[in-house]
C-alpha cells in the first residue's frame, strides 16, 4: 500500500503542467507567480517562470504590441511552455495575453493547461501602476496599451479566477494550489514535514531544547 | 553602459544587546568604535516574539511573523495535539533580500543566516545555518561548495554542540572555534567570490550570553563574584572586535556596511512553569500528575477537562482547547474572546515568589500582526517582560523555577538589538532612534537602486 502511494506521488511529481496567468498589467500576475514558484518548489517540483518582461527581453526582443506581434509573443511563450511541460516541469507563464483566441491556441498546444484569470478592475491596476505605464498610457504616450487603448478579452472558462483587489496574494496562491490538487497535478499531502528525517528532527529538537529555544 | 558597482556587506551578530555593546564596553572595542564613528547606529526593535526564528526572516523579508506564518522555530501544522512542526527554509514564502537580488542578476554570498536550511539556489553561494542537522548534510549551494568550506575552515562548525553544561571550558572553546572558522571563511569568500551582496550571521554572541551572563552581571540572581569567567563575555567581544576589524579592512570605503542583530539579551531571573500555573488555576487537567518533572508532551492530558495549555521557550505560547477546532475542544467559540481576555488579565498579574508583579505582557496575534497565516498561538506571552522564560514541564508543584528545565541558562532575549550602518556618507556617530528590523531589507534594496516591493513593511534608512 505504501509503495503504491509512493508510486502515485512519483507519477504526480513528473506530470508537467502550465499555469497560465492572464490579466491586466498590474493585476498581480508576477507577484502571484513568485509565491506560486516557492510553493511548487516545496512540493519538490522543477519550476520555470516565464515572466513576460523577461520573455520580451530574451525570447521576443523586437516584438511590439500590435495584435500580430502580441500573437507571435504568445505563440513563442506557448511553444516554450509546451516543451517544458512535456518534460515534466511546472511552468508558470505570467503574460497579459489579452486575446482569447491566442490563449485558446496556447491551451490546445500545451495540453496540461491551467488558465488562471488574475482579475482586478482597471481603476485599481491604474491606481497601483507598479511600472508607471498606466500614467503614460492615459496621457497617450503609449499606444495599444491593454485596458486603455487595446482590448482585454476576459477568459470565458478559466480553471480559476482570483480577484486580487479582494484577496491577498497568499489567498490567491492558496486557491491556485488547491486547484492544482483538484486537477491532480500535485499531491494533497503537505510537503513541509519532509525537510528533516525523523532522526534529524529529533536531533534538532534536542539541540534547540539545550539551547533554550524550546 | 553604467555598471552598478554598489556593494552591501551585512554582518549579523545574533542576540547583541545595545546596553553592552554601545553603553558598557564600546571603549574597549576599537574597531567597532571606529566603525560607529562613521555610521548611524542605535537600538533596533525586534519582532514579537524576539527570537531567532522569526526575527532574522522578518529582517530579510521585511514581513511580520504573522504574514510569514512563523511564530517560532516550531509551529502548529494542524489543530490536533500532536505537537509542533519545525520551520525551515522551505516554509518561507516571502522573498528574502538575496532572492530579490539574485533575480535581478546581482551576485550574493549568504553564510549562516538562520532559516536557510535546506539550501536553495541563489545567484552566488550559500552556506546554511545552525538549523542544519550536521555537516554531513548538504549545507551549501552549490553542492560542490561544501568541499571548499570544509577545507578553508578545517572542519566547519554550525553550532555549539554540548551547550547546556556546567563544564564551561569546552563550551567557551567551541564558541571561539566556531566564530574563528566563520570569520576565516567570510574573509576567504570576500576575497575569492564575486559579490554585490554579502551577508554572514555569527551565532557566538547568543551562545556566550546564555552560557556566561551570570558571571559578569552583579544583578543576576546566580551571580558568582570573582569567577574566572567574570570577563568571558567581554573578552569574547574583544575577540569579535578583532575579527570584525580584520574583516572590514577588506571592504572598500564605498561598501554599505550593516552590523545588525535579531534581538538583544538580558539576564534571566527564572522560569514560569506555565502548565503548573494552568493546573493550579483549573484550566488544565492531567490524567495523572507526574512523580517528577516531565516534559508536557510526555504527559497524558485530560483534554475533555482542559481549556488551555502552554509551550516552553524564551517566550510563552498559549493554546486554547476550542470546541469544533481542536479534536477534543471544550471551550465554546462564543466564549473564546471573553476567556482569552480573562487569561490575559490573570497572566499579566503573575507574581514572583515574594508576591511582586513581574510585569508580564500577553499579546493577541491579530493585534500585533497585519495577518495571521498558518496557525498562530492564541496568545504570545513575555513572562516578566522577558526576564523570565516559559517552562512547559510539569512535576515540581510550583510555578517558579530558578533553573530552566533543559539545563542551566543565564540569559533571555530582549526586545531591542542593535544596528550600525555606514553608507559612505559623512555621518559621524549619530545615534538614531525608532529603527526596526523591518527597515533593513528596504534599506539594502534602495541602496542597490532596486525598487522596494510595496509589501515590505519597513522604512528606508537614510
Amino acid at each position: 500500500m505504501k509503495i503504491q502511494m509512493q508510486n502515485e506521488e512519483c507519477k504526480l511529481k513528473n506530470k508537467g503542467f502550465t499555469i497560465w496567468l492572464t490579466g491586466l498589467s498590474g493585476a498581480g500576475k508576477t507577484t502571484i507567480s513568485h509565491l506560486l514558484e516557492r510553493k511548487l518548489k516545496e512540493f519538490g517540483r522543477n519550476v520555470e517562470v516565464l515572466d513576460s518582461d523577461v520573455v520580451r527581453t530574451n525570447l521576443c526582443q523586437g516584438l511590439g504590441f500590435s495584435k500580430q506581434d502580441r500573437d507571435i509573443n504568445i505563440q513563442r511563450i506557448a511553444f516554450v511552455c509546451k516543451l517544458l511541460t512535456k518534460n515534466g516541469a511546472a511552468v508558470i507563464s505570467s503574460a497579459i495575453s489579452p486575446y482569447r483566441d491566442a490563449r485558446d491556441k496556447a491551451r490546445k498546444e500545451i495540453g496540461n493547461f491551467v488558465e488562471i484569470y488574475v482579475k482586478c478592475p482597471l481603476e485599481v491596476c491604474a491606481e497601483r501602476d507598479v511600472k508607471g505605464l498606466y500614467k503614460k498610457a492615459l496621457k497617450g504616450e503609449i499606444q495599444g496599451f491593454t485596458g486603455v487603448s487595446d482590448p482585454y478579452e476576459e477568459p470565458l472558462n478559466p480553471e480559476l479566477v482570483v480577484e486580487t483587489n479582494k484577496e491577498t496574494v497568499e489567498e490567491s496562491t492558496r486557491k491556485i494550489m488547491q486547484k492544482l490538487v483538484e486537477l491532480g497535478y500535485i499531491s494533497p499531502k503537505s510537503p513541509v514535514a519532509n525537510v528533516y528525517s525523523p532522526e534529524e528532527e529529533a536531533r534538532i529538537k534536542e539541540r534547540l531544547s539545550r539551547l533554550g529555544y524550546i | 553602459m553604467v555598471i552598478n558597482k554598489k556593494k552591501v556587506f551585512v554582518l549579523g551578530l545574533d542576540s547583541m544587546p545595545p546596553e553592552l555593546l554601545f553603553d558598557r564596553w564600546l571603549d574597549q572595542l576599537p574597531n567597532i568604535k571606529r566603525l560607529i564613528s562613521n555610521s548611524i547606529y542605535g537600538e533596533m526593535k525586534s519582532t514579537i516574539p524576539a527570537i531567532t526564528c522569526p526575527a532574522w526572516v522578518s529582517m530579510m523579508t521585511s514581513a511580520n511573523p504573522g504574514r510569514l506564518g512563523l511564530y517560532g522555530f516550531r509551529n502548529r501544522s494542524s489543530y490536533d495535539y500532536e505537537g509542533l512542526s519545525f520551520a525551515s527554509a522551505n516554509t518561507i514564502h516571502q522573498d528574502t533580500v538575496w532572492d530579490i537580488l539574485s533575480k535581478m542578476g546581482k551576485k550574493v554570498v549568504v553564510i549562516g543566516v538562520p532559516m536557510t536550511y535546506p539550501p536553495r539556489p541563489v545567484n552566488g553561494c550559500m552556506v546554511t545555518c545552525f538549523m542544519t542537522p550536521d555537516t554531513k548534510c548538504d549545507y551549501t549551494y552549490p553542492h560542490e561548495l561544501k568541499t571548499e568550506v570544509e577545507s578553508i575552515s578545517n572542519g566547519y562548525i554550525l553550532d555549539v554542540g554540548e551547550f547546556r553544561s556546567d563544564n564551561k571550558e569546552p563550551v567557551l572553546k567551541t564558541i571561539y572555534n566556531m566564530t574563528e572558522k566563520r570569520f576565516r571563511l567570510t574573509r576567504h569568500f570576500i576575497r575569492s567570490k564575486e559579490w554585490d551582496f554579502f551577508m554572514v550571521v555569527e551565532m557566538g554572541p547568543d551562545r556566550i550570553h546564555h552560557a556566561f551572563w551570570k558571571y559578569f552581571d552583579q544583578e543576576h540572581p546566580k551571580h558568582i563574584p570573582g569567577s574566572k569567567y567574570q570577563d568571558a563575555i567581554l573578552n569574547y567581544y574583544k575577540y569579535l572586535d578583532e575579527e570584525i576589524g580584520e574583516t572590514l579592512n577588506l571592504l572598500s570605503d564605498d561598501t554599505l556596511i550593516l552590523v545588525v542583530s535579531d534581538h538583544g539579551a538580558k539576564k534571566m531571573i527564572g522560569g514560569i512553569c506555565i502548565n503548573e500555573w494552568l493546573i493550579q488555576n483549573g484550566y488544565l487537567k492531567l490524567v495523572q500528575y507526574p512523580a517528577e518533572s516531565t516534559p508536557f508532551n510526555k504527559l497524558i492530558v485530560d483534554w475533555e477537562n482542559t481549556m488551555v495549555w502552554g509551550e516552553g521557550g524564551y517566550y510563552g505560547r498559549i493554546f486554547m482547547n476550542v470546541k469544533d477546532r481542536e479534536p477534543r475542544g471544550v471551550l465554546a467559540p462564543q466564549h473564546y474572546e471573553h476567556f482569552r481576555n480573562e487569561l490575559i488579565r490573570k497572566l499579566e498579574d503573575l507574581r514572583d515568589e515574594n508576591g511582586r508583579n513581574i510585569n508580564t505582557k500577553a499579546f493577541k496575534p491579530e493585534d500585533i500582526y497585519t495577518e495571521c497565516n498558518g496557525i498562530p498561538p492564541d496568545l504570545i506571552v513575555y513572562y516578566g517582560d522577558l526576564f523570565w522564560r516559559s517552562i512547559g514541564s510539569v512535576g515540581n508543584r510550583t510555578i517558579w523555577a530558578s533553573e530552566n528545565d533543559t539545563g542551566p541558562d543565564d540569559a533571555n532575549h530582549s526586545q531591542y538589538g542593535i544596528f550600525i550602518m555606514r553608507n559612505g556618507k559623512s555621518q559621524y556617530g549619530m545615534r538614531r532612534e525608532g529603527v526596526t528590523l523591518y527597515d533593513i531589507a528596504p534599506t539594502i534594496l534602495n541602496y542597490m537602486d532596486i525598487q522596494v516591493p510595496v509589501d515590505m513593511e519597513g522604512e528606508v534608512l537614510q
